[in-house]
This record gives C-alpha cells, structure tokens and sequence, in this order.
C-alpha cells in the first residue's frame, strides 16, 4: 500500500472520530476488512503497544503504520494522529464561542454515543483472536474492573496481562 | 476568551520553556485525557497564570468537538494562545513524539518476541488486555450520556450503533455512514442531558 494513501486513510478514521479509541471502527474497516493489509491480531496488538507509553490511545496508529510500511508507515500513522489536532487553531480564529450552542453539544453526544456502539462491535473480530480460554477471560475482564471500577492507568492492565500470560506458562 | 489572535502572554515565556511543559506533563501523566488536560490546567492556569479561565474553558470545550484526539486538539489550542503556530507545533509534538518512538520501538522488536514461547504467553496476556482495554474505552465513552433522564433514549442511540455496524447483517452500514446518520439524527433529536 502507498504511504499517501495509508496517510489519507488514517486520516480519514481520525477525521471521523471524536477520541483516539473511535477511530478503530474504521481503521478496522478499511485495512483489515476492504484493503487486507492488516491483520485483527495486528490490529489488537497495535492497540496494546499505543497503551504502553502515557500518550494519547490514537498513538495505535503508529503501529498500525509500521506492520503495514515500516517505518514509513509508522511516519504516514504518526502525521494522521497529530494532524487534525490543528484544526482547532481555525476553529478557535474564526468560531469562538458560537460553537457552544446544545444542538452542536447534543449532536456531538449522539455522535460519541453511536462511536462507542461501533467501538463494541469492532472488538468483536479482535476478541476472537486475543480470546483463547478462561484464562484471557479472566485478564479482559480484570482489565475492564481495573479500568472502570479502580480507575487505575491502563499500563497497569499491559503489565498485569503479560504477567499473568507468563505467570501461567510456567505452572502449565 | 474567544480570540482573533493569540492572547498576551502575561510572563516572558519562550518556545523552549513551553515545550518543556508538554513534554513533562505529556510524557509523565498516565490515565488518558482527562486526567493530562487536569494537569495542564494546574500547569497554566492555577501555578502559572499563563491562560485565564475563560480562555482555558473555550479551549476544553473546543477541544471535545474538534475531530480527532481531543487531548491534542486541546494542547495545539492552549500552546497557539500562548505563543501561534510555532508553540501549537512544539506542544503537540512534545506530547506525542516522546511516546510515538516508544510505540515504534515496541512494535519493531514485536518480530523478535514472537519466536520466544515465554514472550508469546506474555503477549497472550497483553492482547487480552487489550480487548479490556478497548471495552473499558466503549463503557467510558457511552457512561457520561446515560443520566436518569436520558438512559432510553442514550441506549436506543447506542443499540441502534451496534446493530448497524454489526458485520454480515442485511442492515449492515459502514462505520462512516454510522457516524453521519448519527450526526443528522444528533442535530435533529435531542437527548435530555
């Protein structure tokens, strides 16, 4: 695949969403379902590299560039996330404070709504290959309590699942 | 403030000083968004008085409506307050390319772990994980709109999104067209808050 095209492509998912985590719906549609440039388990273990460091979720991108292109596309995956982050910079020039009427709230409530609905259903296909047993159920779900219920950072659920992988290769 | 350009800054300030507090908050404050854009705030508004409120709240709320990260969004929009185009730059590039050579490593050396059988179960585990972590990213999104008044209608949205989007169906939409129907239906019907 060109660099160009993975750039516009990454774009484009980043374009449509409103946080690093929305994008995946339509990173997962275009190259792993329309281009088969990527593979679910790459794309799962794009999510979990972005998820090492303190950076935004969007750095999975950088990834998902690298198994494609190399270090090109890491480069095309690194320029698709920072991009539209300077949009903002017009936004704020010319619309100020005319954006914050509740029909644009509301419309951008619906549309946070309907991403994290895409957000399940794409974790469907990934879930698939990440889950082989009670084992790994037992780390997504530990990771979602984690998460969500002990508010703790998500570098402690990378850490606490290759630990418990290793922990459980030796006793098997 | 909403500004035509960007506002005075009130402490001599250079792009390297600016930098450097990206860099710091950016690369050293787990948690996502929220928690990062907290610390800013801390940074530039409470210890430093480099932004007003006003200004600071335009930018947040700007922020969650600009396409894309918003944690980004929101540090291009405080950094072109501060200092224009060149402090924009410099604080989304302090923020990310720390982290984005990191991830670049991790993914490069990822090759190398796959030969190793105790690296793979670790890897195992990570990738679990991951599909937490992405559930966990979903609850997180959907939460803020599920109140005592707006559950039905918030669920309706969201259940209708996954139908939608679920593979294989004779109603299947691709996600971009998901997300447009969403956006019309979003200007159309309100949702208490």
């Amino acid at each position: 695949m060109k660099v160009w095209l993975l750039y516009l492509i990454l774009m484009k998912a980043m374009l449509t969403c409103f946080s690093g985590p929305t994008s995946l719906p339509v990173v997962h549609h275009d190259l792993v379902e329309k281009y088969h440039v990527l593979s679910d388990k790459q794309l799962t273990t794009a999510v979990a590299a972005g998820r090492l460091t303190p950076g935004p979720f969007g750095l999975y991108l950088v990834s998902v560039g690298y198994f494609i292109d190399g270090t090109p596309g890491a480069i095309a995956g690194f320029l698709a996330l920072i991009t539209p982050a300077f949009l903002i910079i017009p936004m704020l020039f010319y619309l100020g404070h005319r954006v914050n009427k509740p029909r644009i709230r509301n419309a951008v409530r619906v549309l946070t709504l309907a991403s994290a609905g895409l957000l399940l259903t794409t974790t469907i296909p990934l879930a698939r290959v990440a889950i082989q047993g009670p084992l790994t159920i037992g780390i997504a779900l530990g990771t979602f309590v984690l998460l969500v219920f002990l508010k703790r950072s998500t570098i402690w659920a990378i850490v606490g699942g290759a630990a418990a992988g290793m922990l459980f290769y030796l006793i098997a | 403030m909403a500004t035509a350009t960007p506002s005075p800054v009130p402490v001599k300030l250079s792009l390297f000083r600016l930098f450097l507090v990206y860099l710091k908050v950016g690369n050293l404050t787990f948690g996502g968004g929220d928690p990062t854009m907290a610390a800013l705030q801390t940074e530039m508004v409470a210890s430093r008085g480099w932004i007003s409120d006003r200004a600071y709240a335009l930018v947040y709320t700007l922020a969650r409506i600009t396409p894309g990260t918003n944690l980004l969004a929101f540090c291009a929009g405080t950094a072109w307050e501060l200092l224009g185009w060149p402090g924009a730059i410099a604080a989304v590039l302090a923020m990310t390319v720390p982290a984005a050579l990191l991830v670049l490593w991790v993914t490069a050396h990822y090759a190398t772990l796959q030969v190793h059988p105790f690296a793979m179960a670790a890897l195992g585990g990570v990738l679990a994980a991951a599909v937490g972590i992405m559930i966990a990213a979903a609850w997180q999104l959907a939460r803020p709109s599920f109140s005592r008044r707006s559950w039905i209608q918030a669920g309706i949205v969201l259940a209708v999104a996954v139908l939608l989007s679920f593979p294989g169906t004779r109603i299947y939409l691709t996600p971009l067209r998901v997300l447009g129907l969403a956006a019309l239906v979003g200007l159309l019907w309100e949702i208490p808050a």
